[in-house]
């Protein structure tokens, strides 16, 4: 069943990658259910779309955060997961779309990982317990994630296309049909039906004392 | 009872008593205090033990939360979770359980149901009993939960595991048995208990306590209101004190944590203290007892030798002093008796002295001066003594007052001592009498001794400026000559004295007979009381001739008295007697009334008397005189002028105004009135002129031997004239002789009266008399004068 859908999307994305010359920007913005904006809301349009998609992602890991938060990728597309931080990362994952494990590294990995199935992926590190990131893989031609207006930005051709809406917060769901969207110049204002509360990563835990020594000591040691 | 027990053991009974009130109070209040004590300090301890359980269970609940931790932060355990390697997360979860000491370990899903689980009742797949309240636990801290697990309790921790979103939850736990029971019972000291309800089944109860106080437990904690107070509880017969803490409830189950403070065993410590203080009060008492014992004894022991010693003195004996060698209030006391022992000592030796002395004199009174004589009759010595008498004692009185007579007695004392000689004993036995007691001396022998006294006497005494005579009379009497006892001596040698009186030279030896005549003198004083009523006594009549009608008219009453004993006594011995006795006015009642019955009888038989007789000078100043003879008269209806009462003139000049007064009212009732035994006392005619005399009566001393030539004659003679001339009757009485009735006539005498006309005569002999003496017979009833 998914696996159809997953295909006819493909087909619609590779239909718009076709008609990519006729392609406009079009803007959506994202409420929750108390009408306030929300980020990192992933919208997916499917259809035909001309056009390669592109080859590789990033998932990077800054302040032992990953970031972006939501990355959005279409199925196939190979991520690298640069190491921004000067601390080594060890980055995991054990949703069912794609599980990989990249033992403890610095700066880059040898190689990108593929998501070549599409589906959720939830990462995580395992030294650091709070960073938390969400890889959504889709076969749609035509995503983007909202950003902290909840505003979404998309070129794609003028008409109407089935869309699909997801968002962290609803995790343990699956995605939500979002109907058809009429995609012309006016901008669209989408609603999720829940309330957003917590923030899209958990923050990472105030420094313990334990922590400051070490950081004070590793300070002293490499002026 | 109480009143026979002695001081000493009421004063250790009080003691005691007080002793064991406040002993026992002390017992009881310690055991107060301490029973509060060890109940506060036991729900101290309770609450400790409280804190210090929380404590454990949140330290074990926290290592049991570390573990679970540690164990759902693994990276494999999380990747077996993720992969659901079920059998490597079976071994992982067994291996870190027994690492941590849960004795229960499960992982369920997000949705609540089972994956995997240690538990026999938790079988994967269901949705885990207590999944609701795990979930409803999150979120407030450790994830921490109390359940009934298995019909026990059981202390449940539960950890997400994360990779990184949550994927699953791990739940540990431990039983909370009798193992843990215990292990908090080492670390706290209580007793505790678990009690586990859960629907359906009955409470369990995981326990310290022996099996036997289970169920008491159960049915005591249910009974009871629990609004987390400290209550107490008998369990297994051992008193608690309980605090149960609510640990978790739940829908259908709840597990309480119960902790026991034993009050016995906490009490255990203070039975102790209760023996001691029980030995303490049972060790005081006793010394108490014992000392106030000896308190006592040592209080009445002295008591004791105090209340002897005033027996002592109260027997007289004032001699012995109380030998008491102590310094407090018994000491002093002691001080004190030997005081008045000693005071009263001398008091009554004092009072001994007086007692025999004379005050004035100094000399042995009367008592002593006996004693003395006692002493010299019992040896059988023979013994003198002599009665001194002091005749104008009066006189000295009237010049120098009772000073005076102290004074005079107090020089006659000295000389009467200065010529005492050894062995003689001078004492005063009356206020005027002395008495010298001369020893191995007769009566003869001691005559010379009261010729000296008496000279020592006779010099001046000087009172009050004047130079006085002592008129002395000595009488003596010897022992045993004289006298056989004490009394006789001393009444014989008064009797000598008073004889002595009459003693120109003032000294008399004792002759012998004198005291019974002064015998019969005592019983005839005696008895003249009683003789006007006894029937001694009786009238006689001596007729008083009238010389100017040759008749008899008149005839005087005289009272004659038979003794029982002495006979006929004559009046010249009973009249003086009767009038210095104060009997005269009984006689003289008792004549009045005779003389009016003779003179109703005689009356009566035609026979006119007048009766003079004798009243005296106390029935003169008698003032109820006048009122008898009133009565009497109107009772046997006789004229007054039928009576003559004669009155000797110094009877009518002792008081003559009262005499005045009584005469008048006399001569008022018509009696006539006599002046008896004129010219023996001093009176004048010109005195008796003021009286309301009609008739005088010359003493018989003048006529029982007149005879023409003697000095009497003139007298007599002049006298009749003189009483003539005043207009009074003349009566001579004592006529013996025809020529003196001749005599007499011829000197114009009124009345003669005298043996030689008649003795006095029984009334039934006077009328025969009469009868005989045609002649002189009496004139009749009515003479018209």
């Amino acid at each position: 069943m998914f696996n159809r859908v997953v295909w006819s999307s493909c087909f619609l994305l590779l239909c718009a990658l076709t008609k990519s010359a006729q392609a406009q920007p079009f803007s959506a913005f994202v409420f929750d259910a108390q009408g306030r904006p929300v980020e990192g809301a992933v919208l997916s349009l499917a259809g035909q779309a001309q056009g390669k998609p592109v080859a590789v992602a990033v998932m990077d890991q800054i302040d032992k955060q990953f970031s972006p938060a939501v990355l959005a990728v279409a199925t196939g597309t190979a991520v690298s997961f640069p190491n921004g931080d000067d601390i080594r990362h060890q980055v995991y994952s054990f949703s069912p779309a794609k599980r990989f494990e990249l033992r403890l590294y610095e700066g880059t990995p040898s190689e990108p990982v593929i998501f070549d199935r599409p589906g959720l992926v939830v990462l995580g590190c395992n030294i650091h317990d709070w960073m938390l990131g969400y890889v959504y893989i889709t076969d749609d031609p035509w995503f983007a994630v909202s950003d902290e207006q909840g505003r979404i930005q998309l070129d794609v051709p003028a008409g109407q296309y089935p869309s699909t809406l997801w968002h962290p917060a609803l995790v343990d769901m699956p995605p939500i049909q979002a109907g058809r969207l009429e995609v012309g110049a006016a901008p669209i204002e989408l609603k999720l039906p829940i309330a957003i509360a917590a923030a899209l990563q958990p923050s990472a835990p105030p420094p313990t004392p334990f922590a400051d020594a070490f950081r004070k000591a590793a300070h002293d040691a490499h002026p | 009872m109480t009143r026979t027990l002695s001081f000493h053991a009421r004063l250790s009974w009080i003691l005691a008593a007080f002793l064991l009130v406040v002993i026992g109070a002390l017992y009881f209040s310690v055991r107060l205090v301490t029973e509060a004590a060890v109940s506060r300090q036991a729900a101290e301890r309770l609450d400790s033990g409280l804190r210090v359980f929380e404590r454990l269970i949140d330290i074990r609940s926290r290592q049991l939360r570390d573990g679970v931790q540690v164990l759902v932060a693994d990276f494999g355990f999380k990747e077996a979770v993720a992969t659901g390697d079920t059998l490597t997360l079976q071994s992982a979860m067994a291996n870190q359980a027994a690492r941590i000491n849960a004795s229960e370990a499960m992982l369920i899903g997000l949705d609540g149901r089972v994956l995997a689980s240690s538990l026999s009742n938790a079988v994967p797949g269901d949705t885990f009993r207590y999944a609701a309240e795990l979930r409803d636990a999150r979120g407030q801290g450790p994830t921490l939960l109390i359940v009934v697990l298995d019909q026990q309790a059981h202390l449940l921790v539960e950890a997400e595991v994360r990779a990184p979103l949550p994927i699953a939850r791990v739940v540990m736990g431990f039983a909370m048995d009798e193992a843990l029971a215990q292990e908090l019972k080492e670390l706290t000291g209580l007793d505790v208990s678990f009690l586990a309800k859960a629907e359906g089944n009955s409470e369990q109860l995981a326990t310290t306590l022996k099996s036997e106080a289970h169920t008491e437990l159960i049915d005591g904690w249910s009974r009871h209101e629990h609004a987390n107070g400290i209550e107490e509880l008998t369990l297994d017969c051992e008193r608690y004190l309980n605090e149960d803490v609510v640990l978790s409830q739940g829908d259908g189950y709840s597990v309480i944590a119960l902790a026991h403070s034993s009050l016995d065993d906490a009490l255990a410590g203070f039975h102790q203290l209760d023996m001691r203080i029980l030995l303490i009060t049972l060790v005081g008492l006793i010394a108490s007892l014992l000392g106030a014992l000896m308190l006592a004894r040592s209080l009445s022991g002295p008591v004791n030798a105090l209340a002897q010693a005033a027996q002592r003195v109260g027997r007289g004996d004032y001699h012995t002093p109380i030998e008491l060698d102590r310094d407090d209030e018994l000491g002093s006391l002691a001080k004190a008796l030997n005081q008045m022992q000693r005071g009263i000592a001398e008091r009554e030796q004092l009072i001994a002295h007086n007692m025999l002395h004379d005050d004035v004199t100094g000399l042995p009174n009367r008592s002593l001066a006996a004693e003395l004589l006692s002493r010299a009759v019992e040896a059988g010595r023979i013994t003198a003594v002599l009665h001194i008498g002091i005749g104008n004692l009066d006189a000295v009185q009237d010049s120098g007052g009772s000073e005076g007579v102290d004074q005079a007695l107090r020089e006659l004392t000295q000389r009467l001592q200065a010529g005492l000689q050894p062995g003689d004993h001078l004492a005063r036995m009356l206020s005027d009498e002395f008495l010298l007691i001369v020893s191995d001396t007769s009566a003869d022998n001691a005559f010379s001794a009261a010729v000296a006294v008496q000279q020592a006497l006779a010099l001046p005494v000087r009172v009050a400026e004047l130079e006085m005579r002592i008129e002395a009379h000595i009488g003596v009497a010897g022992y045993p000559d004289d006298a056989g006892s004490v009394d006789e001596l001393l009444r014989r040698a008064r009797i000598a004295m008073q004889d002595a009186a009459q003693m120109p030279d003032g000294l008399q030896l004792y002759q012998h007979g004198r005291d019974d005549a002064h015998q019969r003198q005592i019983s005839l004083i005696r008895d003249l009381r009683h003789a006007a009523n006894g029937g001694g006594l009786h009238l006689h009549f001596q007729p008083k001739v009238d010389l100017e009608h040759g008749r008899v008219y008149q005839a005087e009453a005289l009272l004659r008295w038979n003794h029982p004993i002495y006979g006929l006594v004559s009046p010249g011995e009973f009249i003086p007697l009767a009038e210095r006795t104060g009997s005269i006015q009984l006689l003289t009642a008792w004549v009045i009334e005779a003389v009016l019955r003779q003179l109703h009888i005689w009356n009566g038989r035609g026979l006119y008397m007048e009766v003079s007789l004798n009243i005296s000078a106390e029935d003169l100043s008698s003032l109820t005189l006048e009122q008898r003879v009133t009565e009497l008269l109107q009772r046997y209806v006789i004229p007054g002028d039928q009576l003559v009462f004669e009155i000797t003139e110094s009877a009518m000049m002792r008081d003559p105004e009262r005499a005045l007064t009584m005469l008048h009212r006399l001569r008022a009732l018509g009696i006539r009135l006599s002046v008896d035994d004129f010219g023996t006392g001093f009176s004048s005619l010109a005195q008796l002129r003021r009286m309301p005399v009609q008739e005088l009566k010359i003493d018989q001393s003048f006529i029982r031997e007149l005879d023409d030539t003697c000095g009497d004659a003139v007298i007599v003679r002049s006298t009749i004239d003189m009483s003539h001339a005043l207009g009074l009757k003349v009566v001579a009485e004592g006529v013996e002789h025809g020529e003196t009735r001749d005599l007499l006539r011829a000197w114009g005498c009124d009345t003669l009266q005298g043996y030689f006309f008649s003795r006095p005569l029984p009334a039934d002999a006077f009328e025969a008399w009469l009868k005989q003496q045609p002649h002189l017979a009496a004139r009749p009833l009515k003479e018209p004068s």
